[in-house]
């Protein structure tokens, strides 16, 4: 297409004028107002012991569980959208503490990412691990909380005392009362369990007469349906992916096994959560310059070096 | 003063900005270069007009890569203090708050509060009051975990004092510990103002010899300031001594450690919260005190300069399109006469 020299001067000066308007309009436009869909979401971390695997891996490097763990919550921070509440919670003996009620997850981002680096296997207070029971504690002290918040539980599923499919500890609530995700970590091998003291530094492993590996009340039961003899692998472990789920199904929770992404995480926990929307002020400055820009250098661009033109 | 960007890749496109000075889409193909004028004026005017072109896309540019002053902290003097606070997490702690006697007919209604509730209420109250201070948390059961660095930002503050008042508590506490771990968090802090302890706790716990030493030395060495609001788990009984006390109550753990910590160097001043008028006089007396000059650290937030950018751009653009719509003015005009 070969434009005469009249008309390219006229196109040149229209495109001129239009980004002229632009850059004018992303100057004095005011912000837009639109709606995005925040949530409030408690990260509880499992910080017992079989969280000291290393069995992850994270940006190619071999990590043991918590860090994964702890990483993975400040990446998900990050994901969240700014309006959105974050709070943090441990789990260790049989229950969940919370630490940080929910708080706007940017705002208060510096102090969540100093309180999550704190977390530690020394912050444990006791030396056992029972999962369910803290996930329904962790369920019965959102109910606390106003407005009640999703739960992100990170655990790899590991029952310590372990517990006979028939014995379930209770749960009170009801499904779905509390919405959350159960985070699975953890690898698919059986692997030692570094045993930490009562400082919480890591001596040795748990060794195989360290640990129960029945059901206390199976174990003191007669009939041969419940308290039968087992494989003693209780001190090794791996992702517990069908106790999870069982106990996702139970208490209503998604199970996400490994996630390959906080991003995904973040949908997640948006996909259950109860959202709301929050009006913010959005920009359309970066648009309207965008815009322009493309427009002058549609003017410039060197079409000499492709199309003759010869008047 | 530097600026920082928001989407620094952007800057890359920059050398776009030198496309004017290559393009010839606007010339006129001329028959005999001896027709083309040749005035210094012209000639400054061509050289003018490609400048301004490059300066409009690199002002364009900039605007949209983000530019801002990154936000900054800065010192200012204030009144107030610095606050670490140790909130017992005991298992009494979840007992009642100033519970009538089981043996007596109630004469008012009493509330049914836990202790741990009661004190979380005094202290996000106490907090609301205190708009410039510093607060630290901290967590302590066997062991003692900084949870909460000390910070200004008041939300995270407050968030963690809520949870601090939700589920039960946990089985043992250690006070040692948590009065060694609070003072450190001063460690290599330089001196800013008050720093104070605010324990809460309905017990105490035997401290060894050694460790009252090292504690002694640590807290004097951090010049730290300590306050104890007791909550009386006894009724009658006081922290210190009377004339007609019970005899069970010589020996109790509270009383051994409200002794050593009048024996300390630290300006110490315990609180015994019997009921909720007390707490709340507890809480306002510190409040009285804790007035001192202080430098706090005030977040300037992030300013964005890209406004600068975009008048650059304008002011270029206007310019580029006042000579463009006069050169077609002149160009339909030539264009005219020769028909």
């Amino acid at each position: 297409m070969i434009l005469s020299y009249q008309k390219r001067i006229l196109l040149t000066a229209v495109i001129m004028l239009t980004a002229l308007l632009l850059v004018m309009a992303a100057l004095w436009l005011p912000p837009i107002k639109r709606d995005v869909k925040i949530m409030d979401a408690l990260f509880v971390l499992d910080i017992t012991d079989s969280m000291n695997v290393e069995d992850v891996s994270l940006n190619g490097d071999k990590v043991s569980r918590l860090e994964w763990a702890k990483e993975f919550t400040r990446r998900a921070f990050l994901d969240m959208p700014c309006g959105a509440h974050a709070g943090l919670a441990i789990f260790s003996e049989a229950r969940s503490l919370i630490l940080m009620n929910p708080v706007e997850v940017c705002a208060s981002y510096n102090d969540l990412t100093r309180m999550l680096d704190e977390f530690d296997p020394h912050m444990a207070w006791a030396r056992s691990s029972e999962v369910s029971k803290a996930v329904y504690t962790a369920i019965r002290q959102a109910k606390e909380i106003e407005p009640e918040p999703t739960i992100v539980f990170l655990t790899d599923g590991h029952e310590s005392p372990p517990i006979h499919e028939s014995l379930f500890p209770r749960f009170d609530g009801k499904p779905g009362d509390i919405q959350g995700v159960l985070v699975g970590i953890g690898g698919e091998d059986l692997l030692p369990i570094p045993k930490t003291n009562e400082a919480g530094e890591i001596e040795g492993v748990w060794d195989v007469n360290d640990v129960m590996h029945q059901d206390v009340y199976a174990s003191l039961r007669a009939d041969t349906t419940t308290n039968v003899p087992t494989k003693r692998t209780e001190h090794l472990s791996s992702q517990k992916k069908a106790h999870l789920k069982t106990l996702a199904d139970r208490v209503g929770f998604e199970f996400l096994s490994s996630p390959r992404s906080p991003g995904k995480l973040v949908d997640a926990v948006r996909d259950v959560s109860v959202t709301r929307p929050q009006t913010i002020d959005y920009d359309l400055y970066l648009w309207l310059a965008g815009i322009a820009l493309g427009l002058i250098l549609l003017v410039y661009l060197p079409y000499g070096f492709f199309i003759r033109t010869d008047d | 003063m530097w600026l920082s960007w928001n989407t620094p890749w952007l800057l890359w496109l920059l050398p776009l900005a030198l496309l004017p000075w290559l393009s010839h889409n606007t010339d006129k193909r001329v028959a005999w270069q001896a027709m083309l004028p040749h005035d210094g004026m012209s000639r400054f005017i061509t050289f003018a007009l490609k400048l301004l072109s490059t300066l409009l896309i690199a002002a364009l540019l900039l605007a949209m890569a983000g530019p801002h002053i990154p936000e900054q902290w800065v010192e200012r003097s204030r009144q107030g203090a610095e606050f670490v606070i140790l909130l017992d997490r005991s298992r009494s702690m979840d007992d009642i708050f100033n519970r009538p006697p089981r043996n007596l007919l109630p004469r008012k209604a009493f509330s049914t509060r836990s202790k741990r509730q009661v004190s979380g209420d005094y202290l996000s109250e106490f907090i609301k009051r205190r708009p410039d201070d510093r607060f630290g948390y901290i967590l302590f059961s066997t062991t003692a975990t900084e949870i909460l660095p000390l910070t200004y930002n008041r939300d995270a503050v407050l968030a963690t004092v809520k949870a601090g008042s939700l589920g039960k508590g946990l089985s043992q506490t250690d006070i040692h510990r948590a009065l060694v771990k609070a003072a450190s968090m001063f460690e290599g802090e330089p001196y800013r103002g008050s720093r104070n302890i605010l324990l809460i706790s309905d017990g105490g716990v035997a401290i060894t010899a050694e460790e009252k030493q090292a504690l002694e030395q640590l807290l004097s060495k951090m010049r730290l300031n300590l306050y104890w609001i007791y909550l009386r788990s006894m009724r009658g009984m006081t922290l210190d001594p009377g004339d007609d006390d019970n005899l069970l109550w010589m020996e109790m753990p509270e009383r051994k450690l409200h002794q050593f910590f009048e024996t300390l160097q630290t300006p110490y001043q315990a609180f015994e919260a019997g009921s909720l008028e007390e707490f709340a006089a507890a809480i306002d007396e510190i409040d009285r005190q804790q007035y001192q000059p202080l430098i706090v650290e005030e977040r300037l937030p992030k300013q964005s300069r890209r406004a600068v950018f975009l008048w650059l751009a304008l002011l270029s653009s206007l310019l580029l399109v006042a000579a463009r719509v006069y050169t077609v003015w002149g160009v339909t005009r030539a264009f005219e006469r020769k028909r």
